[in-house]
């Protein structure tokens, strides 16, 4: 029953042209589009390092670890080593994003937020997560020191060298990619919400036949998302092996989270078209609206069409951030690309894992039920 | 008994779509459920097939209470909806197959039996199509297949002949004979009076959620007060006492359109006589004469007080 349900989806879903252009074909001619109208930028211009000032004092003569580490990110960062005065002056005439000072703790000046001055927290939050270590360790073990049990660690800038060496040289463009997967991610929203419709007797005159079937329903139901998720992974896969194979655009060795991202992100989409399709009782077309209309909002506000909106959601209201599947998978990239901890893109999947088991959660109790009210 | 619905009441919001509905099947017969569009035929189907909720009574079927996991009374029933439903995106054969497929899992059977289905229906030439592919009529009888290709020892088909021409109509009420020969027990609900006439063998005539009368063709005609329907061609209309026609004894009521009067008499009292007598005496000329059997649109008609079709 299970499998033989399973091909059949498979065969539904492949043969739903409509479905099949905005799932697959679309994501591919707007990768195209992107790689047309960006590549002339790229060649034209390299990408714009992160103007930063660092302000000189005895603080920082104090602390060589923080001179190595940031010298290791010489392809984010364009330096500066200033006075405390002519940092300020920089940053007023907006010619920097913001300097770096020690007074002792260290501490970021910054005017505005934005993209560049969360590459510059990103950087510091690692430095100083690695630094507390090095601190504890020292308290605790002051004959760590001196057994080298601390080299690993203080061996910070070797350690960020390498990292930023290994990971892709920072180009702008992967971003423009990155929202693109996301929306292909939540774009498999379509077919959890085909497989809904499919199933129950109120959306469609199909559903009533197999609700009149002596089969058990969720057993049906569980391997038409299978086939949904199968087949939305497959155009993932299609779309990612496009983006690197065909238009040669290069995500770095982090090729590992970046499926895992698109695995969890293709799950949340799938799921929230299912939940959406059981907890609305319109038709089809009116689900369709509804998911296309709540995805785009999504999107937006995860920065999508209006890069700025992810920040001043993040900063004025930080919780819609956290409650917006689109915005968890974006972030998710952005953490990869620019934080070299991973605690920020573990974070968002887990959120993502929370989204997934509350649409699937819903939507099994929604097609529990075994009558309806009305058809 | 094969199915014994006792009471069943459904409402929605206010409107009472069944008003404590009552019907019973025996097995190996055709019976049909006549009633106006709105009369709640597809909501009783729907509440005993344990799709809708429904407010009260009690639904049996092969004797055994239903309800949705009951898979082992769901095995053995076949549906056939008002709306095709059926997947656009697999063909004729594909679609059979796995409806076919949610009951039978041997895949040796299931491809017997959708063979069988294929003939019954008369789709051999289109198994390939998708069904946007298909006429009106021959997406009716995929409909069909996908119901009964398991080959249900229930089938219930709920105005499957919606929209098809005379010629396929025929052919699918063939069909469901054959069918019922061939051991199925069938609900057939329809607002055509003539479809029913034709193949049940008993008839369940429902209004407003409510079954009204029941029995044979003959019983229900029975039942009523009038006879046949005797219509005559009048030549000179103008000069009939329509009045004087009605005051003949056992006459029911005289209708006259054009030059068309129709005299409703009363059962076994056949007047022809003594109306041919009284126009003969009033001078009225008369071009052709004929009389038909009441219909179950009289026998509804006289119960309701309203026509089957309006
Ligand atoms: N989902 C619903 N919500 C509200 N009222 C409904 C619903 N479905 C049916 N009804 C009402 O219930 C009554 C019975 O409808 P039903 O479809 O059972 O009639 P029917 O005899 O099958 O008619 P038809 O010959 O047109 O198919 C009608 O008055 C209809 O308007
Ligand atoms: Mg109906």
């Amino acid at each position: 029953m299970f499998l033989f349900n399973y091909r059949y989806r498979l065969k539904c879903i492949l043969r739903d042209r409509q479905l099949m252009f905005w799932t697959l074909l679309f994501p591919i001619l707007l990768a195209t589009l992107f790689n047309l109208a960006l590549s002339n930028i790229t060649t034209a211009e390299e990408f714009i390092k992160v103007p930063v000032a660092v302000v000189e004092n005895d603080q920082l003569d104090a602390n060589p670890a923080f001179t190595t580490a940031l010298e290791g990110t010489d392809e984010l960062f364009a330096v500066q080593y200033t006075t405390r005065a002519e940092a300020e002056a920089l940053l007023n005439d907006n010619q920097i994003s913001g300097y770096i000072v020690f007074e002792p703790d260290l501490n970021l000046v910054v005017n505005q937020s934005g993209l560049n001055q969360t590459i510059i927290r990103g950087f510091l939050d690692d430095f100083l997560q690695s630094s507390a270590t090095i601190v504890t360790v020292i308290t605790e073990n002051p004959t760590a020191l001196d057994n080298g049990i601390v080299a690993g660690v203080s061996s910070r800038s070797e350690y960020l060298t390498e990292v930023s060496a290994s990971q892709s040289n920072p180009d702008p463009i992967v971003n423009y990619f990155y929202t693109l997967i996301a929306m292909t991610c939540l774009y498999g929203g379509f077919l959890g919400l085909k497989e809904v419709v499919a199933i129950q007797a109120d959306l469609s005159d199909v559903g009533a036949r197999i609700n009149l079937a002596p089969t058990n329903k969720l057993t049906v139901f569980m391997s038409s998302m299978l086939a949904a998720t199968t087949i939305q992974l497959a155009e993932l896969l299609i779309l990612l092996a496009f983006i690197i194979g065909v238009l040669g655009i290069s995500f770095g060795n982090q090729l590992g989270y970046i499926a895992l991202t698109c695995v969890i992100g293709s799950l949340t989409g799938v799921t929230f078209g299912a939940f959406i399709a059981s907890v609305i009782k319109k038709g089809e077309g009116f689900l369709t609206g509804i998911l296309i209309a709540s995805t785009m909002t999504m999107c937006f506000l995860a920065g999508m069409m209006y890069a700025d909106m992810k920040y001043i959601v993040t900063t004025k209201i930080p919780i819609l951030a956290y409650l917006n599947p689109a915005n968890l998978i974006t972030d998710s990239f952005y953490a990869l690309y620019y934080y070299t901890s991973h605690t920020q893109f573990f974070t968002d999947i887990l959120l993502l894992c929370g989204f997934i088991i509350v649409f699937s959660a819903i939507t099994y109790f929604v097609l529990r039920r075994q009558k309806y009210a009305s058809l | 008994m094969v199915i014994n619905v006792k009471n069943l009441v459904k409402r929605y919001g206010d409107l009472i779509a069944l008003d404590h509905f009552n019907l019973e099947v025996q097995e190996g017969e055709i019976l049909g459920l006549l009633g106006p569009n709105g009369s709640g035929k597809t909501t009783a189907i729907n509440c005993i097939l344990s799709l809708l909720k429904y407010d009260k009574g009690t639904i049996e079927i092969f004797d055994q209470p239903m309800s949705p996991d009951a898979y082992d009374i769901k095995r053995d029933v076949g549906i056939v909806m008002q709306n095709v439903a059926v997947f656009e995106e697999l063909t004729v054969y594909e679609n059979i197959d796995y409806f076919c497929g949610l009951y039978i899992a041997d895949r040796q059977t299931r491809k017997k039996r959708v063979a069988e289905a294929i003939d019954f229906v008369g789709l051999n030439d289109f198994i390939k199509f998708f069904p946007k592919k298909l006429s009106g009529g021959l997406l009716r009888r995929l409909n069909i297949a996908c119901g009964i290709a398991h080959q249900p020892k229930l089938i219930i088909l709920d105005e499957p002949t919606v929209a098809v021409d005379p010629q396929s109509r025929n052919n699918i009420l063939e069909g469901i004979q054959k069918l019922n020969r061939q051991g199925a027990t069938i609900i057939y609900t329809s607002h055509y009076m003539e479809e029913v006439e034709q193949i049940a063998s008993r008839i369940a005539i429902m209004d407003k959620g409510k079954i009204i009368a029941m029995g044979t063709n003959e019983e229900l005609k029975k039942k009523i007060k009038s006879g046949e329907h005797i219509n005559l061609e009048l030549l000179n209309p103008e000069d009939l006492d329509l009045e004087a026609i009605k005051a003949l004894p056992h006459i029911i009521s005289a209708e006259l359109t054009d030059h068309q009067l129709v005299v409703k008499s009363g059962r076994d009292k056949n007047n022809l006589i003594a109306i041919l007598d009284h126009l003969k005496d009033q001078n009225i000329a008369i071009g052709k004469i004929y009389s038909e059997p009441p219909t179950l649109n009289d026998v509804f008609l006289e119960i309701t007080g309203k026509e089957l079709r309006d």
